[in-house]
């Protein structure tokens, strides 16, 4: 069935030549199971992607209403348990699985010459789950979340010199309220998964470039 | 997928410098499957509860609300009269105060109709009208008799009647 769509499809355009091409690759005789933890990450990161719209369906960052529609998501709504369930989890998972990969990438030395820079994306990733991370933690608007939130947001105020107004900005504000709640609610669903986007891609065709490394 | 080397060539080196034979072949045709087989599974185990989510809402049972609307002697035949009433009501995670109204139509001997109050076209509020004696639609001149049965317009039923109770001679009426 799909696959007499896809002749259908490739018989008006042409779509062979371009799907061998992404999809028919040698890899070499030395990649094992402890390369696919990247592919592991990429994969818990779409699921993240899927369940945060579902979650997004019900959710509103509001001090009035994010914890009653959480609650609402997680005892009302047919499977909001499984969906709430699945991204709280994915989350904590997700950090596990870019640590592994990273230490794999490290242990076999891929990071040298000439892949520096992919290392540097790397990064950048492991930097933007660190922020899903963090701004994902307020959303649900109970006593942990809050707190966890003050002291986070109170790490950065103790910066010297810009402290305090590093802490204002963050907080949007001298108090953790309700400007703190919709600006995290928008790093997290809009401003970080945009960057994050950019920086897989960049991180995969230079994988794709360059090849898997030889190990060591 | 197949790929598209030539039948013949059964052990030589294809241009990814991988030896392919036909029993090679096979190792990929049954590794594709495997995937696509493990790929459905994964979206059918998202999709089922992911579905069940999204429209979970549309299959709550409405909730019931009886409200009481006064004295059966406040409502005399032959003179309908609109009653306003609200009433607490579950919206999603929030309690709201639901502002509603019905039309009371006494029909003698504790027997009435009431009428909800949406036009049974496209749901604008109508009125009574008194000198004409019926029930008159603004927007797209929908017209009903007393007893609810459509005169003229576009309404394709008559007016939709609500449940109600007579309890101590009090009227009391099922909230939407
Ligand atoms: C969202 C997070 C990330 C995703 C989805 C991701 C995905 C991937 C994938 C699929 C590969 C192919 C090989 C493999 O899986 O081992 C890869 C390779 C690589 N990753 Fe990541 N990665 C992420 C984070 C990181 C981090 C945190 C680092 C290090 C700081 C890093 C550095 C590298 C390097 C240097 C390679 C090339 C390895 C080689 O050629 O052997 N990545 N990444
Ligand atoms: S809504 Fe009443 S006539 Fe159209």
């Amino acid at each position: 069935m799909v696959l007499r769509i896809y002749d259908w499809l490739d018989r008006r355009f042409d779509l062979r030549p371009a799907m061998e091409k992404i999809l028919i690759h040698p890899v070499p005789s030395w990649v094992n199971w402890l390369y696919c933890f990247g592919g592991i990450t990429f994969f818990l990161f779409v699921l993240q992607v899927i369940t945060g719209i579902f979650l997004m369906l019900y959710y509103v960052p509001s001090p009035d209403h994010a914890y009653a529609s959480v609650s609402f998501i997680s005892h009302d709504i047919q499977f909001g348990y499984l969906v709430r369930g699945m991204h709280h989890w994915t989350a904590s998972l997700i950090v596990v699985m870019v640590v592994v990969h990273m230490l794999r990438v490290f242990w076999h030395g891929a990071y040298k010459n000439p892949r520096e820079l992919n290392w540097v994306a790397g990064v950048f990733l492991f930097l933007l789950m660190m922020g899903f991370g963090f701004t994902g933690y307020l959303l649900p608007w109970d006593q942990k979340a809050y707190w966890a939130t003050s002291v986070g947001t109170n790490i950065a105020g103790s910066a010297p010199i810009i402290g305090s107004f590093i802490l204002k900005v963050i907080r949007g504000g001298t108090d953790l309220g309700a400007v703190t709640l919709v600006r995290f609610f928008t790093i997290h669903v809009m401003v970080l998964p945009a960057i994050t986007v950019v920086f897989l891609v960049a991180h995969f065709l230079m994988i794709r470039r360059q090849g898997i490394s030889r190990p060591f | 997928m197949e790929t598209k080397l030539p039948k013949g060539r059964e052990t030589s080196q294809d241009h990814n410098g991988a030896g392919v034979s036909t029993e090679k072949l096979s190792r990929r045709k049954f590794l594709s499957y495997g995937i696509g087989g493990i790929a459905t599974a994964i979206f059918a185990a998202l999709a089922y509860p992911l579905a069940g989510y999204a429209v979970s809402p549309a299959l709550r049972k409405q909730e019931e609300h009886w409200i009481a609307i006064g004295s059966i002697k406040d409502f005399k035949p032959g003179n309908p009269k609109k009653v306003d009433f609200s009433f607490r009501k579950h919206d999603g995670w929030t309690l709201v105060n639901q502002k509603s109204n019905v039309w009371v139509v006494a029909k003698g001997e504790g027997e009435f109709n009431i009428f909800s109050p949406k036009c049974t076209h496209l749901g604008c509020a109508y009125h009574w009208d008194d000198n004409q004696k019926k029930f008159m639609c603004p927007c797209h001149g929908g017209v009903f008799d007393i007893t609810g049965k459509v005169l003229a317009g576009p309404p394709p039923r008559p007016l939709e009647k609500v449940s109600y109770r007579v309890q101590d001679g009090k009227l009391t009426v099922k909230g939407v």
